[in-house]
């Protein structure tokens, strides 16, 4: 016995108008997006009400880790390449002595003297050596620094 | 799904008796599916690894480095010292240093301002303390919105102070 051929609709669902969402959010994310260079050190960063974003050209960094350690960054590559050395031009941050940040701070500043500074300490890191870091930016007379902390939602 | 199209089926007219010559032309089907899902994967890609909160930050000036002594008279000035497990203590000028709780710390600096509006607060740290302190203090401080605030070294006479107010 000839069996009934069942005749299956084709459905036909136009994904046109999908992939051109995707595609405007592919091109959205990839031009927002900006690859934070990696820290040479994990910070976990206090938190605080304070209102203003972190700049993000003409800055340099001095972290101070929870071990107490100190590193310095600044953002332009070439800046990198001038004061640390050609060899360090790709590196995260380098740890630094007070002695060298104190003439690496000078030296950055004469290169380019819209640098603004910045000071990323731990949550845990003793106070101490960001008591140096305070006092040596005082003695470079960088008398305008932030600091940099988390924003926190609660009072 | 996602395919593209092109030429088909060219429909000939007739046109003023004339007979066009039927062109036959080439059906292109370009599959699609391979770039849409490549496309995807960039997606989310993208969306995942984009954040979109900065960090904040404390702005914060202190004076140079040159000794400039600033003359402040004893009745306007508003000491703060943390100790190293976190314990903040209060003294106007030189009076003894009492406790206060850093959640407390807010109002207060609110009330002592208004009560005198010429009063500079100096915020001292031990140097065994953490940084966490800091931040927490300025901003209480900042949140209290005085404006006149310092930062000094914590010396020996402040730890004794602080030593001397636990005493009690």
């Amino acid at each position: 016995m000839p069996k009934i051929k069942k005749k299956r609709l084709g459905y036909g669902i136009d994904m046109t108008p999908m992939v051109d969402v995707a595609m405007l959010l592919l091109t959205f994310f990839m031009m927002t997006t900006q690859f934070r260079p990696e820290e040479a050190t994990a910070i976990d960063m206090p938190s605080s009400h304070a209102p203003f974003k972190m700049p993000e050209t003409d800055i340099m960094v001095v972290t101070v880790n929870k071990a107490g350690t100190t590193y310095l960054w600044v953002d332009a590559q070439n800046l990198r390449a001038q004061l640390f050395g050609e060899a360090n031009k790709l590196k995260a941050s380098i740890p630094v002595t007070n002695d060298q940040l104190r003439q690496l701070l000078v030296q950055a500043r004469i290169s380019n003297p819209k640098l603004r500074t910045l000071v990323k300490g731990d949550k845990d890191a003793p106070y101490g050596p960001i008591e140096d870091v305070l006092g040596i930016l005082r003695q470079v007379k960088i008398t305008r620094f932030n600091l940099v902390t988390e924003l926190e939602k609660n009072n | 799904m996602g395919a593209v199209e092109s030429g088909g089926e060219s429909k000939s007219h007739a046109r003023g008796g004339k007979k066009h010559k039927k062109k036959r032309r080439l059906r292109i089907r370009i599959d699609m599916t391979p770039m849409v899902d490549v496309a995807f994967l960039l997606l989310t890609f993208f969306m995942l690894t984009t954040y979109f909160s900065k960090p904040q930050t404390m702005e914060l000036n202190l004076p140079p480095d040159e000794k400039i002594i600033t003359e402040v008279a004893e009745s306007n000035l508003l000491t703060l010292r943390v100790a190293p497990d976190g314990a903040v203590f209060w003294n106007m000028g030189t009076e003894p240093a009492n406790r206060i709780e850093m959640k407390e710390l807010r109002k207060f600096l609110k009330d002592k301002n208004k009560e005198n509006p010429k009063l500079i607060t100096l915020l001292k740290i031990d140097r065994d303390g953490k940084y966490d302190m800091l931040v927490k203090a300025m901003d209480e401080v900042a949140l209290a919105k005085v404006e006149r605030f310092s930062l000094a070294q914590m010396n020996e006479y402040d730890k004794r102070q602080i030593q001397k107010a636990r005493g009690s």
